[in-house]
C-alpha cells in the first residue's frame, strides 16, 4: 500500500520534472514563431480596454465595449486590446500598463474605475481615457464619461409593458393591469431605467401599478429569481430586470412560472438567454458598442471628444429597443406604433423623460 | 547533474537543513511555474516571454530602476501589504491550532471602521488621527473575532463554522452600511472619499531620494513588517506566544501544565482578528482611500491570506516574503497579459499549484529524500547510466 503509494508519488514528480523540460523545449521553439507570425503593418493608433471584475464573457458592458473596439478594428483599422481584471487592485495596474505601451484612448468599464482613471489620467495628460458609466466632476482634456440616457430605453419598455399587460395577446397576461421591476442595485443607470420604465408605462396607462424591487446585488441569479416570483404573485404579468446576471434569474422565474413576460436589459436579451423565444418580450439596449465606436472615430480623426461627460441618447442611437423576435407576430399593431411615436417623440424633443421618479 | 556527488556530507546536511525549512516552500513555487509554463506552451503561447512579461510587470527593468522608477515593484508591494496583515492574522490563529478561516470579515469590519473613522476624524492632524484609525479597525476586526472565540472556548463551537459564518454576516453588513448610511454623494455604493490627511503616505512621500517617481507602495506595508517582528517576538519570547505554540501544539499537555485553553483562544482568535482588521484599514487608508462594496468587488484578501500563511508555514518573518511572492504574481499578471496574450487566469492556476503544492510537501520532501539517497547509491555504483 505504502509502496504503491510512493510509486504514484514518484510518478506524479516525474511528470512534474518532464513538464519543466518540456517547457523549456517550448519556450525555445515558440520565439521564432510568434516573432515571425506577428509582424503587423506598423498601425500608429492604438486603443485598448480594461474590463471591470466581470471580465469578458459577461454579455453586457464588457463584451459590448469589446465589440465597440472590434468593430473599430474592422472599420478604421485600428489596433485593439483587452486587459480583464480580478479585483480592484488591477485597475490601475492595467490602465497604466496599456498607457505606457502607447494606447489611446483607454476605456474603462464601470463606475468602479473613476477613481483609477482620473489619477492615472492626471499622471498621463498624453493619454486619452473613456470611462463607460462613469460620470467625472470637471473631467480633464483626456479624459471623457460615457453615459446613457437608460431612461429613455426603459420608457420605451414602459410603454410596451403597459400597452401589453392591458393586452390579451399571450394567455399569461392577466386583468391585474400590475407589471414589476427588478433593479440589481439603486445606483443612478439602473435607476434611470427605472424612473423611464414607470413615466412610459404611466403615458400608455395611467391606471397602471408598477412594482419595483431591488435585489442589492448585479450577481445574484437565485435572488432575482426569487423577486421575480414576488412580482408574479403579486400580480405583475409583464417583468423589466436592469439587474445584470441577477435579471437572468428574474427571467427564469417569468419562464417557469409561465404568468409573465419578461423584458431584457442592455444587450438583447433575446441572443444571450437560454430559450428565451416564449418569454422575452423585447429589451431595452444600451448602445455601449456604438458610444465606444464613436469616440474611438473621433479620437482617430483627432477630435478626442476629452473634457466632459458625453450622454448618448435615442437620438445618438445610444439607447434603444430590441426587436421583438418570437413575439412580432403576436403583439399587435397598436402596441408596436405607440413604441414607434415614443421614439418619434423622444427623438423630436416633444417628450423629455425624467431622470428620476417624480 | 547531481551537484550532491562529490559534495561532502557535512556541507549535505547543512543543505538539507536549509531545504527543510525553506525548500518545500520554493520547490512548489518552481513546480507551479513549470506546470504554468506547460498550459501557456499548450494554449500555443510563448511561456518564456509571459514569464518574462510577469517579472517585468511585478518589478520593473533595470533601464527604470536606473530612472528612480519603481512603479513596478511598488505595485507589487502595494498587492502585497493587505496579504502580508492578513497571512499574519492567520499563521497567528494556526500557531494556537485555530483556523481563521473567516479572517475575510474581520478584514471588511477593520475596512469599514477605517473609512468611518478616516470621514470622522478627517479634520485632526494627521500623526493623531491615522494611529486612532488603526487602533480603532485593530479593535473593530478582534471585536469581530471575539464571538466566535467566545463560543470556541466556553461550548466548543468550531471556529471554522463560526468564524466562516461570521464572515457573512460582515459581507452584508458592511454592503448595507456602504450602499445605506455611508453612501457617496452621487449614490454609489462606495463611501465618499476620505480626506487626504488620513491617507497613508507612499514610499515616494517618504523616500523621496529613493522612489523618485509615484509609487503605490505605502506606509501600510512598513507597519506589516513592524507587525511580523513583533508577532515573531511575542510567539518566541512572552508567556502568551508560550501559551499560544503550546496550546497549537498539544492543549491537554498546556492545560495539564497549567495554561488555560479557553483564555489563550480568545486572544490567539483576537489577536488574529485584529491583525486582519488592520489588512482592511491599511487598504483603505494606502490604497482605495475609500471603501467600495466588497459584495460586487469582491477582493477576498482574507482568504489568499490562507495561502499566504501555509506558503509561510505560519512563520511570521516568512509571512512577509510569502506576501511579496502574491503580490508579484498579481501584479504581474496585467503584463502577462498585454505582452504575451496570455489570459490572467494562467496566474490563478500557478497561485493554485503553489498551494496544491506547499500541501503536498511530504512528497516532495519524499522526493528530495529519494533523490539523495540515488545520488549516494550512484556514488556506489557509477556504471548507472
Amino acid at each position: 500500500m505504502k509502496r504503491s503509494l510512493r510509486t504514484t508519488c514518484a510518478m506524479f514528480v516525474v511528470f512534474a520534472m518532464a513538464t519543466m523540460v518540456l517547457g523549456g523545449c517550448a519556450s525555445t521553439s515558440t520565439p521564432t514563431s510568434s516573432t515571425t507570425g506577428t509582424t503587423p503593418p506598423a498601425s500608429t493608433f492604438k486603443t485598448a480596454m480594461v474590463t471591470d471584475i466581470g471580465g469578458l464573457g459577461d454579455k453586457s458592458f464588457n463584451d459590448l465595449s469589446w465589440a465597440g473596439l472590434e468593430k473599430a478594428k474592422a472599420d478604421l483599422a485600428v489596433e485593439t486590446k483587452v486587459l480583464s481584471s480580478k479585483s480592484i487592485a488591477d485597475y490601475e495596474t492595467n490602465l497604466t500598463n496599456l498607457a505606457d505601451a502607447g494606447y489611446s484612448p483607454i476605456f474603462a468599464v464601470g463606475f468602479l474605475m473613476t477613481d483609477a482613471v482620473s489619477k492615472i489620467a492626471s499622471t498621463t495628460p498624453d493619454t486619452n481615457f473613456g470611462g463607460i458609466d462613469i460620470f467625472f466632476t470637471n473631467p480633464p482634456k483626456n479624459v471623457v464619461g460615457l453615459n446613457f440616457k437608460e431612461q429613455e430605453a426603459g420608457y420605451l419598455a414602459g410603454v410596451a409593458a403597459g400597452l401589453s399587460t392591458k393586452a390579451s395577446f399571450d394567455a399569461r397576461l392577466n386583468t391585474k393591469n400590475i407589471i414589476g421591476f427588478v433593479g440589481g442595485m439603486p445606483i443612478p443607470p439602473v435607476q434611470r431605467y427605472e424612473a423611464g420604465f414607470v413615466a412610459g408605462a404611466k403615458s400608455v396607462n395611467p391606471t397602471v401599478k408598477v412594482i419595483s424591487l431591488y435585489a442589492g446585488k448585479f450577481d445574484d441569479q437565485a435572488k432575482g429569481k426569487e423577486l421575480g416570483l414576488s412580482l408574479i404573485s403579486q400580480g405583475a404579468d409583464v417583468v423589466f430586470a436592469a439587474a445584470g446576471q441577477t435579471g437572468i434569474g428574474t427571467f427564469t422565474a417569468c419562464q417557469e412560472s409561465k404568468k409573465a413576460l419578461f423584458i431584457g436589459v442592455d444587450s438583447d436579451q433575446f441572443l444571450t438567454l437560454t430559450n428565451p423565444g416564449d418569454t422575452i418580450l423585447t429589451s431595452a439596449v444600451k448602445r455601449i458598442d456604438v458610444a465606444v465606436f464613436s469616440v474611438v472615430k473621433q479620437a482617430k480623426d483627432g477630435a478626442f471628444p476629452g473634457g466632459q461627460n458625453l450622454s448618448f441618447g435615442l437620438a445618438d442611437d445610444g439607447v434603444g429597443i430590441a426587436p421583438y423576435h418570437d413575439f412580432d407576430a403576436k403583439i399587435p399593431q397598436a402596441i408596436k406604433d405607440a413604441v414607434d411615436k415614443a421614439i418619434a417623440d423622444i427623438k423630436a424633443g416633444t417628450v423629455t423623460v425624467p431622470e428620476t421618479l417624480k | 547533474m547531481s551537484e550532491t556527488h562529490e559534495a561532502p556530507v557535512v556541507r549535505e546536511n547543512l543543505w538539507m537543513k536549509v531545504l527543510r525549512t525553506a525548500g518545500v516552500p520554493l520547490l512548489s513555487v518552481v513546480l507551479a511555474m513549470a506546470i504554468g509554463s506547460i498550459i501557456i506552451a499548450a494554449s500555443g503561447k510563448d511561456p518564456v516571454l509571459a514569464f518574462g512579461a510577469l517579472l517585468k510587470g511585478a518589478f520593473g527593468s533595470p533601464e527604470q530602476w536606473q530612472i528612480g522608477n519603481f512603479r513596478a515593484f511598488g505595485d507589487t508591494i502595494s498587492r502585497a501589504t493587505p496579504l502580508a496583515f492578513a497571512g499574519l492574522a492567520i499563521a497567528f490563529g494556526f500557531r494556537a491550532n485555530l483556523f481563521n478561516i473567516g479572517a475575510n470579515g474581520q478584514l471588511l469590519l477593520g475596512a469599514v471602521t477605517a473609512a468611518f473613522l478616516g470621514l470622522v476624524l478627517g479634520g485632526q492632524p494627521t500623526w493623531v488621527a491615522i494611529p486612532l484609525i488603526l487602533i480603532g479597525a485593530a479593535l473593530a476586526g478582534a471585536a469581530w473575532a471575539f464571538i466566535p472565540a467566545i463560543l470556541k472556548a466556553k461550548v466548543g463551537a468550531h471556529e471554522v463554522i463560526t468564524t466562516m459564518m461570521f464572515s457573512w454576516i460582515a459581507l452584508y453588513l458592511t454592503s448595507w452600511i456602504i450602499s445605506g448610511p455611508l453612501k457617496d454623494a452621487a449614490g454609489n455604493s462606495q463611501t465618499p472619499m476620505l480626506p487626504q490627511a488620513v491617507w497613508l503616505p507612499t514610499m515616494d512621500q517618504l523616500l523621496p531620494a529613493v522612489f523618485r517617481t509615484p509609487v503605490r507602495a505605502h506606509l501600510g506595508f512598513i507597519i506589516a513588517v513592524g507587525l511580523a517582528v513583533l508577532v515573531w517576538w511575542i510567539l518566541k519570547k512572552t508567556t502568551l506566544g508560550y501559551g499560544v505554540r503550546a496550546v497549537g501544539f498539544n492543549q491537554w499537555a498546556a492545560q495539564n501544565g497549567g495554561i488555560s485553553i479557553a483564555i489563550t483562544t480568545v486572544y490567539a482568535l483576537c489577536i488574529s482578528g485584529a491583525l486582519a482588521g488592520l489588512a482592511g484599514a491599511s487598504e483603505v487608508l494606502g490604497v482605495q482611500h475609500r471603501m467600495f462594496d466588497e459584495v460586487s468587488a469582491g477582493s477576498g484578501f482574507g482568504f489568499t491570506g490562507i495561502a499566504v500563511a501555509l506558503l509561510a508555514k505560519n512563520h511570521p518573518i516568512a509571512v512577509i516574503f510569502s506576501a511579496i511572492l502574491f503580490g508579484a504574481l498579481s501584479a504581474g499578471a496585467g503584463m502577462m497579459q498585454l505582452t504575451a496574450n496570455v489570459p490572467d487566469k494562467i496566474i490563478m492556476i500557478v497561485q493554485a499549484l503553489i498551494i496544491f503544492f506547499v500541501g503536498a510537501e511530504t512528497v516532495i520532501t519524499w522526493f528530495i529524500k529519494r533523490r539523495q539517497k540515488l545520488a549516494l547509491e550512484r556514488e556506489g555504483d557509477s556504471d548507472v547510466a
